[in-house]
């Protein structure tokens, strides 16, 4: 190589890599502290086609026959997108994409109010909002989202142990159960930092969204003494109990009433709410602020809440949905599990995971730490 | 193409170096902006922090990288190295019988056996494990079969052990050892096998004192593509592991997901970085030695 090519070359070579720090810089952008978005500001849409469904949820929560039915009713298609966890769902949403309907959790739907990202949904704007908002006081007014302003609740469930009837017989509706010399080696808890820490937190009668150090610190030992009888951390409760890997499994009421869907004998299985109370969580529909299309959202809410489109998502996902006159669909799907019910007494007892500051929640990713890492 | 006229410096040549920078600007351009400039997002956000959403936030706050001190991280990252070195050693056992019967002996069916190798290897990883884990269930077909003919009882189980995590990471990654191992033995000159058993040395000695020596590089390489995947690992653990097999992946995707502490899962990323260049830095060491001595 001749001495003269060389320092174009390399000067070149490092404006392309200067190039590319740039624009991977812009890209960390998005980690600046930056003013929140105000969708509050924004006027509530009314309920009317302006364009295509851009659609976003975990995969297989909506029977796939009410997407067939809206298309052909409104002349528009859904776009599906599908998130596998909340924080997965809410980055892409703080990266700037842009989806017409979410559907956070309680908690998160709290995080997305408090951030200023989902419009104000007009409840005057759908038909059958009174079906939710009439019956089931709870939702009217919810701590996540004062009256409800920006939210309408898609499904409620609750937190509870599955286990194999066959091999272990009854169990004592208590959280002990998990401690269960007949399931030792052969119990599995979800693999999720609140589900855990709140089991430990309702064994020992304490707050489910604790992130007091003392507190945590008495269920990281309690959990401590479970740690050796347990096979691991898992949210798949489902197949873990079908193929025999557990015995006992801390699992969703939802996930459970599926599993009676498929379960060829359904009285090999139990499912229960143990009495020290249970975990309660929600999901909600929401419009986040830049939804392109708010008003075909509004149009997709009031559809999912048709009586018929509930009994099929019901029947599909196995989870209840707050609208008065479907509660004894769901009755009978889960009749083997009548515990998978949750009651509006459920819905008060307000066992739900809030959210806490920065210091609780680094304390209660230090326990969770501690009680998975050991 | 001009053929290269090493004795001109006229514009032909320069322009001609031109060229290679333009053909060198996309791989620049990708590297910085994809590997380089994400590594230093990582060690920014290392000392970042969160807002009140959990989002995390540019500035500087030493408590995630302090939080490393904790010693649950360091239990967690010898057990991650205990598991990555012998998932190493083990796919060098397995690797090395098997690269050298193909390449020695495989006539033509070498490439046959190869593709029968490399094709499994289509299907997504966590795809097989997952599979896997179904298998080798409690109630699976494996168990299932050992109990019947009185090799298993009722608490025999094979998922959920540290042997479950270590088996799916050799299944996992072996395939790195075999195809840098098989390279090293097609280039080997047989001749040398041939002398060396000239020389009275029995199918032991020359294989220790000739064959392995002389595809020591292709070990070497197989080794290092064996151990970066196996080291950072997740899948494994939490398909096959229990709770006393938690490695560090998956304790750097809780902090990602679950903890939402961005900053404390890229201090630990970076933690991880270093102990992987330090076994890089080793084989680097290694192969330039090598290259000394191949040039004396």
């Amino acid at each position: 190589m001749s001495p003269e090519a060389i320092p174009p070359t390399r000067r070149a070579v490092l404006r392309a890599g200067a190039c590319g720090l740039l624009g991977a810089a812009a890209g960390g952008c998005g980690f600046m502290p930056a003013k929140t978005p105000d969708a509050d500001q924004l006027a509530p849409v009314r309920a009317r086609v302006d364009g295509d469904l851009v659609y976003f949820n975990w995969a297989d929560f909506v029977d796939p026959s009410v997407f067939k039915g809206f298309e052909k009713e409104y002349g528009v298609k859904v776009v599906q997108s599908n998130f596998d966890s909340m924080e997965g769902m809410v980055a892409k949403l703080n990266a700037g994409n842009r989806y017409d309907i979410v559907f956070p959790t309680a908690k998160w739907a709290q995080r997305l109010v408090r951030g200023g990202r989902l419009r104000r949904i007009d409840r005057s704007q759908l038909d059958n909002a009174q079906a939710v908002f009439g019956t089931y006081d709870y939702f009217a007014d919810p701590w996540y989202d004062p009256g409800s302003a920006h939210t309408v609740p898609f499904t409620a469930y609750k937190t509870g142990i599955g286990w194999r009837r066959d091999r272990i017989g009854d169990l004592t509706d208590s959280w002990r159960d998990l401690w269960s010399n007949r399931a030792k080696g052969k119990v599995f808890l979800l693999d999720d930092r609140d589900e855990v820490l709140g089991m430990g937190a309702l064994a020992l009668g304490l707050d489910v969204s604790t992130g007091d150090s003392g507190d945590l610190d008495r269920i990281t030992s309690l959990l401590g003494t479970l740690r050796p009888r347990l096979r691991g951390f898992s949210s798949d409760s489902y197949n873990n109990l079908l193929n025999g890997n557990a015995l006992i499994q801390q699992a969703w009421s939802g996930d459970m009433a599926a599993m009676l869907n498929q379960a060829e004998n359904p009285d090999v299985f139990g499912f229960q709410a143990p009495k020290e109370g249970t975990a309660i969580n929600s999901d909600c529909y929401a419009i986040p602020w830049n939804a392109p299309h708010p008003g075909t959202a509004m149009l997709f809410i009031d559809y999912m809440l048709r009586p018929e489109n509930v009994k099929k998502n019901i029947e599909y996902i196995g989870y209840p949905m707050p609208v008065a006159g479907t509660e004894k669909i769901y009755a009978d799907l889960v009749e083997p599990f009548p515990e998978c019910l949750v009651t509006e007494a459920d819905l008060k007892a307000d066992l739900f995971f809030r959210n806490g500051g920065r210091a609780a929640e680094e304390a209660r990713d230090a326990a969770w730490t501690h009680v998975k890492a050991g | 193409m001009a053929l290269p006229r090493p004795f001109t410096r006229g514009r032909r040549d320069t322009s001609g170096n031109r060229m290679w920078v333009w053909l060198m600007l996309p791989g620049t351009l990708w590297m910085t902006g994809f590997l380089i400039a994400s590594l230093v997002l990582v060690a920014v956000l290392a000392v970042g922090t969160t807002d009140e959403l959990g989002n995390p936030r540019f500035g500087f706050d030493l408590a995630g990288v302090r939080a490393l001190a904790d010693p649950a991280y360091t239990e967690v990252m010898a057990r991650s190295l205990g598991y990555a070195l012998l998932t190493c050693l083990i796919c060098l056992l397995i690797a090395y019988p098997v690269a050298y019967t193909i390449a020695l002996h495989g006539g033509r069916y070498k490439h046959a056996l190869i593709a029968a190798i490399v094709v499994p290897f289509f299907a997504n990883y966590l795809v097989r494990m997952y599979g896997w884990s179904v298998v080798l269930s409690d109630d699976g077909p494996v168990l299932r079969t050992l109990r019947a003919v009185g090799l298993a009882d009722g608490g025999t189980k094979i998922l959920n052990s540290g042997l479950g995590v270590v088996a799916g990471l050799v299944y996992g990654f072996v395939v790195f050892m075999i195809i840098p191992l098989y390279a090293a033995l097609e280039r080997l000159d047989v001749s040398l096998i041939e002398a060396g058993r000239d020389l009275y040395g029995g199918p032991v000695r020359t294989f220790f004192f000739v064959t392995l020596p002389a595809t020591r590089q292709g070990a070497a390489a197989g080794l290092v593509l064996v151990f970066l995947p196996a080291m950072g690992d997740f899948v494994s653990a939490q398909l096959m592991g229990g709770p006393d097999q938690i490695m560090i992946g998956n304790l750097i995707q809780d902090k990602f997901f679950q903890g939402q502490n961005w900053p404390l899962g890229s201090a630990l990323t970076m933690l991880l970085m270093l102990v992987l260049l330090i076994g890089m830095l080793g084989y680097l060491r290694r192969t330039r030695k090598d290259e000394a001595e191949a040039r004396r």
